[in-house]
């Protein structure tokens, strides 16, 4: 019998299934889903103009009524609400107006003043504006 | 008959073409990021010919890694106990080339950044959805029958035989990307995927006789000449596979009127050169003709030609199936000329530019760098490729 | 089609975690305003009529690329159409030369959908096939599928216009993308651009409508005249029929 000189060391292959492990779970790019939140519980509440991190960009106070949904829940969910909005539009037909990107400028006047701000502070880019309009 | 496995040593020479490699390497990947940057504006691909150069690179290199596991098959499966030794070889030579086609038709996308998309949501009726898993699972099946050759022999057979059978079903995979388009007159035919099948079994061998002859020449190692002859049998018992697919393709497409019309452009038209010239005659014709010679065929020098050959074959018969399969215009209303400002009724035209040769051969410098550090650092090669006495490869051209 | 999320296939825990801080959300999303969705009784489709279509007319062209800013970079071969007028000559000389409009034919067995990887492109409950921008990872293997050449890919950079309609969006550069018929004009009751243009400046040569709906115009039509597809041969059951060919 002709006998294998082993190559690899034999830990490499405890250590092999750890290391694609750690390769699978290597974090995605950060994208809007995954936001982190800014401030506690206790300091985030009314608009973010008022209440922030001492570094936070001020950002525009919206004009107009309440939002679709109430501010807390927005700035935590507004992401997945629409890019869920998005799917179903796009993919299922479903269109809400209340409930569009394009509905959000009637209040949130400008980009730049509200969205790309905190953007910005978080570190995220979200590449909605690439293609769908909103007023600067 | 199987002396000791050896990594090769760092010698100057080992390190210039490590360099070698690895600048392409970094000139592929700058021309990533130079596609990525300006958009595929920067190639020469139109919405007429949507696949061009770095494609060809990614397929050939593709179809050349299922191939390069013929060595090992034949020891495995079909007991030719004399190409036990480069079994190693021939598993790790498939995963480095798959690697170096993967990156290229990867980084080619439009979107490039998406890929996480393709794991998310899944098109099963998609071949390349299929193919997603037979280049995965390729990847693992070898990764285990080199694992078994260097540590368990007894799993040897079934990982060997796993990865056989594997093989052709991915290049079939591979030659179905193609075959299965009903839209393009030059893809569609049952016979696409055994074709590009056959050829991975040309080209594969070829591959396989010129870097172990290169390698174990650069490294001062002994290399029996049976060995190389008996390659060159398997590999004119190839070609001979690949002539008789290619004629009977022609033979049944010319029986119907109504693949006149594409068959006379495939073979007068603007990419005739790269049918008779490049499937035909250099990858072919003219290695047969070398291999079947009496003088040459015997030399080494002269199978490595016809090696040579062989691999450019590979790569013009994928550019020919590429850019001849999606230059040839729609027929939309037969009987009538068309004309349009899209094109329609034309002949796509395709100039390839240079990042686009950039991005392909930095596939061919992932496959090369991976190979030449494996070669390194694993023990892939025999230190002596021998073969026993008397053994002999009764047939001479 | 099977879809996992990016939760799924990073780790089911999330999912779960983020399953439990939206559930008190779904509630909220209970009373929308205005809604419309896309109907899967409808069938779409388009009835061109070829003697209504004369060769130095292009209303549906030019309504088309205004409504849907599609793009022209100024290179032939790289320039978007979604739709486009093909003139045919008989190759005996025999018949007129006529001149037609081509766009998505809107298949029911799609072959673009086919051999798509990522479902970017799938057919829409009420029969339009569309392109999911936001999820083509722009392998152009829908490209090479289509028997239409209906598809085109975004070769370069594309910049907002004052001209530009805001309501649909320019174009992410390394996608692919195509006639969606309007789906934003139908879901708001009103016609394709080109099929309203084609009856207001043009020769009133494109029907559109429901196929389902057997007292629509179009479904009569269909009924009554005689109308071919374009490859009829390949299965696909194109839903864009032309009368007069």
């Amino acid at each position: 019998m002709v006998s294998y000189p082993s190559l690899f060391h034999r830990s490499f292959f405890r250590v092999l299934p750890l290391l694609m492990g750690l390769v699978l779970a290597i974090p995605q790019p950060a994208s809007a889903g995954d936001v982190p939140q800014q401030g506690g519980s206790g300091r985030s509440s009314g608009h973010p103009a008022h209440n922030g991190p001492a570094d936070h960009p001020p950002l525009e106070v919206p004009e107009g009524r309440e939002c679709v949904q109430p501010a807390e829940w927005m700035r935590r969910n507004h992401m997945d609400f629409l890019k869920h909005n998005r799917d179903m539009a796009v993919r299922e037909g479903v269109r809400v107006k209340d409930d569009s990107l394009k509905n959000c400028s009637t209040c949130h006047k400008s980009r730049e003043k509200f969205c790309d701000r905190c953007h910005a502070y978080v570190a995220v880019a979200p590449n909605c504006f690439e293609c769908h309009d909103y007023p600067k | 008959m199987i002396d000791e496995f050896a990594t090769v040593e760092g010698r100057p020479g080992y390190f210039k073409l490590l360099a070698l490699m690895g600048l392409l390497l970094l000139l592929g990947s700058a021309a990533f990021l130079y596609i990525e940057w300006h958009g595929h504006g920067s190639t020469g691909m139109t919405n007429t010919v949507v696949w061009g150069l770095p494609h060809v690179f990614a397929i050939s290199l593709l179809v050349m890694a299922s191939g390069s596991l013929n060595l090992g098959s034949m020891s495995t499966i079909f007991a030719v106990k004399n190409f036990k030794q480069f079994g190693r070889f021939s598993a790790f030579l498939a995963i480095a080339l798959l690697a170096g086609g993967l990156t290229v038709l990867t980084l080619d996308l439009g979107r490039p950044d998406r890929l996480l998309l393709v794991m998310m949501h899944m098109n099963f009726r998609s071949m390349f959805t299929w193919n997603v898993f037979l280049y995965s699972g390729f990847t693992l099946l070898c990764f285990l029958y080199l694992w078994s050759m260097f540590q368990y022999p007894k799993y040897t057979k079934a990982a060997g035989a796993a990865a056989f059978g594997w093989r052709f079903i991915l290049t079939t995979g591979t030659g179905s990307i193609f075959g299965v388009i009903h839209a393009r007159d030059v893809f569609h035919s049952a016979i696409t995927a055994p074709t590009f099948v056959a050829i991975s079994l040309t080209s594969g061998t070829a591959l396989s006789i010129l870097l172990l002859v290169t390698t174990f020449r650069m490294t001062g190692r002994f290399l029996d000449v049976r060995l190389v002859h008996a390659l060159r049998n398997t590999l004119i018992f190839f070609l001979l596979l690949v002539l008789y697919l290619l004629i009977v393709e022609k033979f049944t497409q010319f029986y119907s009127p109504a693949f006149y019309d594409v068959e006379q452009w495939i073979l007068t038209g603007s990419y005739a050169w790269l049918y008779w010239g490049g499937v035909v005659l250099l990858g072919v014709i003219a290695p047969l003709l070398v291999l079947f010679n009496h003088q040459w065929g015997n030399q080494i020098g002269g199978i490595l030609l016809a090696a040579s050959f062989v691999i450019a074959g590979l790569f013009l018969f994928v550019a020919f199936i590429l850019l001849a399969g999606q230059s040839y215009p729609f027929n939309m209303f037969p009987g009538y000329e068309l004309s349009s400002v899209f094109q329609d009724g034309q002949e796509g035209s395709y100039s390839p530019t240079l990042v686009e040769l950039l991005l392909g051969l930095g596939g061919v410098g992932v496959s090369g760098l991976l190979y030449l550090l494996g070669i390194r650092f694993f023990r892939l090669l025999p230190q002596k490729a021998t073969a026993p006495e008397g053994w002999d490869v009764a047939w001479h051209p | 089609m099977t879809t996992l999320d990016r939760r799924a296939v990073l780790g089911l825990g999330g999912t779960l975690a983020a399953g439990v801080l939206l559930a008190p959300g779904v509630s909220l999303l209970a009373a929308p305003g205005e809604r419309t969705e896309a109907s899967a009784s409808r069938r779409w489709a388009m009835l061109i009529d070829i003697n209504r279509c004369t060769p130095d007319c292009s209303a549906c062209l030019t309504a088309c690329r205004k409504e849907n800013n599609v793009p022209l970079f100024g290179e032939p071969d790289r320039d978007i159409h979604w739709i486009r007028k093909v003139e045919l000559r008989d190759k005996d000389q025999r018949r007129p030369t006529v001149s037609l409009p081509v766009l998505c034919n809107h298949c029911e067995h799609p072959p673009c959908v086919h051999v798509c990887p990522t479902g970017a492109s799938f057919v829409r409950k009420d029969g339009i096939v569309l392109v999911d921008e936001h999820r083509c990872i722009g392998c152009r293997y829908c490209m090479i599928a289509c028997p239409y050449k209906a598809r085109s890919l975004v070769y370069h950079e594309t910049r907002r216009s004052p001209e530009s309609n805001p309501n649909v969006p320019i174009r992410s550069k390394g996608v692919v993308e195509k006639c969606t018929f309007c789906v934003h004009r139908l879901d708001n009751g009103l016609q394709p651009a080109c099929v309203e243009a084609c009856n207001s400046v043009g020769g009133g040569a494109m029907l559109f409508g429901d196929l389902n709906d057997p007292h629509s115009e179009i479904a009569k039509r269909v009924r009554t005249v005689t109308s071919q597809t374009i490859r009829a041969d390949l299965g696909l059951k194109p839903r864009v029929h032309y009368q007069g060919l």
